[in-house]
């Protein structure tokens, strides 16, 4: 049995869905809701102690590093393989990835939740925020939770992702220009790391993703949105996130997949 | 011929020459002094520009990160494997590998850099200019010192660290499967600094230390690991 606690199809909550969407292994899908903080709720704690997302259950064994957990699932299970087979072209994919993992998706995130999340926390009462923090285990979510509540994150940090955001954009543009994937000649699971957090940078960053600047990403976005697999995973969300998939699709001028 | 960039002092070169020792696989050293700065020279840049060693050369090929050059070499040479034993093993090796680079070793070099009151001094401040700017920005940081905020919260994630290895290892060796692995050799060299900056490991932690530095292999290189004040990566800035 194959279980997946996650929120949205979206950066690392993401990650599971493409990639058993890819692979084409049924799953069954336990929607957290992170905007009502479900995953810091008693009964998530009890599956993953730390209130991270994704938790991914394969019979009874408990997953929360998304990373190495799509390794898992590409190495567990049929279907299409994710990952070259020589070690030094997986090197190339694991590059890609920690790159990501580390630099670029803590960058977007930091950006984007300032945007989206911090707003909502206006005009609540501090107590309650300070009893909705104590629920975070990990001292370091606990920390970033705290400047999106009170609003505190420093104006040089939002600066400073952003410029790491502009230089992701242009490193991925330029490997793409010799080479269809993230890895090389095939889609692997460093593509769907990337499109995990870069799916919608057309609508999200349009002075920086476009035609002139980014053709090659542009091209790579279209390919990858226009696969069957990341676009059903992209269906199944319960948010905003799927009808914006939508959007870019039509934007980018990519069809609807038929069955995936 | 495989040539690895390192520097003895460096958990990460170490955890490299453990895998290389582990699997008898001939290479060739290059070692770099880091307390002179040699890691920050425009040649060694060329290599690596992040600065960082260790570099692994196998022919044609430039790998950097070591977490990532222990799997490329397992996967290369797989006679012993190391990457753990069927795929829940190797999750588990893994999640240790993304572990010591995010909670472990950024905050191992900031309680380091204080423990051995580290410092740029003035004839290295014009390597920096080299470095990609968030390097430069890590460095230019530990030169000013890190404050007692930071210091605190680097205390408490090494702290947390040896609580989750005192877990895992409450019922086995090794910290994944029934034998030494990657992990073992990765998280390691790391471990082994924690008295030398001060930080209590819990008595299973120190058994565990003790059982890797015993092995043939790990010995030596363990005799070679003087704690150097560098930086490490750098620590998560968002959750």
């Amino acid at each position: 049995m194959l279980e997946v606690h996650t929120w949205e199809p979206n950066a690392n909550s993401g990650k599971p869905l493409f990639c058993l969407k890819e692979k084409g292994v049924p799953f069954t899908y336990h929607y957290i809701d992170m905007g009502a903080h479900e995953h810091f709720s008693p009964e998530f704690l009890a599956i993953n102690p730390d209130g991270t997302i994704p938790a991914i259950v394969h019979d009874g064994f408990v997953m929360t590093e998304s990373t190495p957990a799509m390794e898992y699932i590409d190495e567990a299970f049929e279907g299409p393989a994710l990952r070259p087979e020589d070690p030094y072209k997986r090197w190339r994919m694991r590059q890609v990835m920690r790159y990501t993992d580390n630099v670029v998706a803590p960058s977007l995130a930091m950006i984007a939740s300032n945007r989206l999340a911090a707003p909502r926390f206006v005009g609540r009462d501090p107590e309650e925020l300070r009893r909705e923090l104590a629920r975070i285990p990990l001292p370091e979510r606990r920390a970033s939770w705290e400047k999106l509540m009170f609003n505190t994150t420093p104006q040089a940090d939002i600066d400073e992702s952003a410029r790491r955001v502009s230089a992701a954009i242009a490193r991925f543009d330029t490997m793409l220009e010799r080479q269809p994937w993230l890895a090389g000649e095939s889609f692997s699971l460093a593509d769907i790391c990337v499109f995990a957090t870069f799916y919608a940078l057309p609508m999200s960053h349009p002075a920086e993703v476009n035609e002139d600047k980014t053709p090659n990403l542009l091209r790579w976005l279209r390919r990858s949105h226009a696969r069957p697999g990341l676009q059903a995973a992209l269906a199944m969300g319960r948010g905003f996130i799927s009808q914006r998939a939508v959007e870019i699709r039509s934007r980018l001028g990519v069809a609807q997949a038929h069955a995936a | 011929m495989i040539s690895l960039y390192c520097s003895p002092g460096s958990p990460h070169s170490a955890a490299v020459r453990i895998a290389l020792a582990e699997k008898g696989i001939e290479h060739e050293e290059r070692r770099l002094e880091l307390a002179r700065f040699e890691q920050h020279a425009p040649s060694y840049l060329e290599l690596n520009s992040q600065g960082t060693v260790p570099v692994l050369e196998d022919g044609g090929r430039r790998l950097t990160e070591s977490f990532l050059i222990l799997l490329y070499l397992d996967e290369l040479y797989p006679d012993p494997p190391l990457g753990g034993s069927g795929p829940r093993e190797r999750y588990l090796v893994q999640k240790w590998g993304k572990y010591l680079e995010t909670s472990i070793a950024p905050h191992l070099a900031i309680a380091r850099w204080a423990a051995l009151s580290g410092r740029v001094p003035a004839r290295a401040r014009g390597g920096l200019a080299g470095l990609p700017e968030e390097r430069r920005a890590l460095w230019q940081r530990a030169g000013q010192g890190f404050d007692a905020a930071q210091l605190a919260a680097s205390g408490r994630a090494l702290l947390i660290a040896g609580q989750r290895l005192a877990a895992d290892l409450a019922e086995r060796d090794w910290l994944v499967g029934d034998g030494f692995t990657l992990a073992d050799a990765a998280v390691f060299p790391h471990l082994a600094q924690f008295d030398a900056v001060g930080i209590p490991t819990p008595p299973v932690v120190d058994r565990w230390i003790a059982r890797v530095a015993g092995r043939a292999s790990v010995g030596p290189i363990a005799a070679d690991m003087v704690p150097l004040a560098v930086m490490g990566p750098e620590a998560g800035r968002w959750g």
